[in-house]
């Protein structure tokens, strides 16, 4: 179970549907935003803990690197012709972005890698 | 594979977020329907967005649903037929982005079955009736009022930033933009990286960006390789979601 819970999942279909809908709620008036913070909360929580319980699937991504960003312990990938093999599954992406956060493990490790290639 | 784990994942989500929150939502003095109208609100977007195939739930009790014989013409839907006339959810392919109210079609994949039309011909009520699986909610979806509500609420939003009666929102979006842009100068220059990178993006991709969300063990590069170790991870590719527990990158630069 990771510790810290981030948000960028809010970004992704799941997330966005959720969000869309307590906006919508939140237009009606019958959901304060507070409480609607609190549920993006639980969504961070609920959708970590469950891909980490129940997810199995290995995947693997080759491509061209187009830009790389190391920021806040947040790296962005520009991935240009992706492929990604995911189970028994082939995906191919002419424009494939990566964002990765330090996982729970790494961030006590502290590595250090150069962000800069000149 | 992990494309079928998928709807069985996020139903585990759903559930797990509702059953969480509802203690929640109790404490704020709001009502238990409030949770059933934000979970059917929550799976109806999510069963619109396609990105799986979303199994088939026991259908709804209702028999008594006019078939309307074909779908629209006007819709480029194949050929699934909406619930009732009255609740028109029609799923376009895409070109028709109006995915207002989704319906149990997904639960076909998107080839024209032929066996299904020829059953909501005959009045085989429960045989199609199964088609539909989430309870459907409310909305008389009549696209008239879709078209209606969407300039109505625009200008309700523009008018709050630029508070004149601006028919067009475009204009005042942008002198919004514009004002927000003079009063913070520090963010002038995120907001013209952001331009420039979503110019590039809107240029080269009409379609969505795919996207992968995770978290990283391990980045590496030697010389112009790049490796890494990925986490935990949900790509959208293609439309569709997969989901990866351990992911390799290799990647050249």
């Amino acid at each position: 179970m990771a510790s810290v819970y981030y948000e960028f999942y809010r970004g992704s279909s799941v997330g966005m549907a959720l969000t869309d809908a307590l906006d919508e709620l939140i237009t009606e008036g019958t959901v304060t935003p507070q409480l609607a913070m609190k549920v993006l909360q639980q969504f961070d929580v609920s959708l970590a803990n469950t891909i980490v319980r129940d997810v199995k699937a290995k995947a693997k991504v080759k491509g061209q690197l187009r830009t790389y960003r190391l920021c806040d312990d947040v790296w962005t990938f520009m991935i240009k012709d992706a492929t990604v093999a995911v189970e028994n599954e082939v995906i191919k992406s002419p424009r494939l972005k990566i964002v990765a956060c330090k996982s729970g493990e790494l961030a006590t490790a502290g590595a250090h890698l150069p962000a800069e290639k000149h | 594979m992990s494309n079928k784990i998928v709807p069985s994942i996020y139903r585990a989500v759903i559930d797990d977020v509702i059953d969480a929150i509802r203690p929640e939502f109790e404490e704020f003095g709001v009502s238990a329907d409030l949770v059933r109208k934000l979970q059917d609100k929550w799976e109806m977007k999510i069963l619109a967005s396609r990105v799986a195939d979303f199994p088939v739930e026991p259908p709804p009790p209702q028999p008594t649903y006019p078939y309307p014989a074909l779908p629209h013409a006007t819709h480029n839907v194949p050929a699934y037929v909406p619930p009732s006339a009255a609740q028109q959810r029609l799923k376009s392919g895409g070109i028709d982005a109006r995915y207002a109210l989704a319906t149990a079609q997904y639960a076909f994949p998107p080839l024209p079955g032929p066996t299904l039309p020829a059953q909501n011909k005959n009045t085989s009520a429960p045989v199609t009736a199964a088609v539909y699986t989430l309870p459907q909610t409310d909305g008389p979806s009549v696209s008239e009022d879709d078209d209606d509500l969407e300039p109505v609420s625009v200008p309700t939003r523009i008018g709050q930033l630029s508070g004149a009666p601006v028919g067009k929102g475009e204009l005042a979006a942008g002198e919004g933009l514009s004002k927000d842009a003079e009063q913070i100068g520090s963010d002038l220059d995120d907001d013209s990286d952001d331009s420039e990178n979503d110019a590039e993006e809107g240029e080269e991709a009409q379609s969505e960006i795919d996207m992968v969300f995770c978290t990283y063990d391990k980045v590496a590069r030697v010389k112009n390789k790049w490796k890494c170790v990925l986490k935990d991870g949900m790509i959208h590719a293609g439309g569709k979601d997969y989901l990866f527990q351990r992911c390799t990158g290799e990647f050249e630069w």
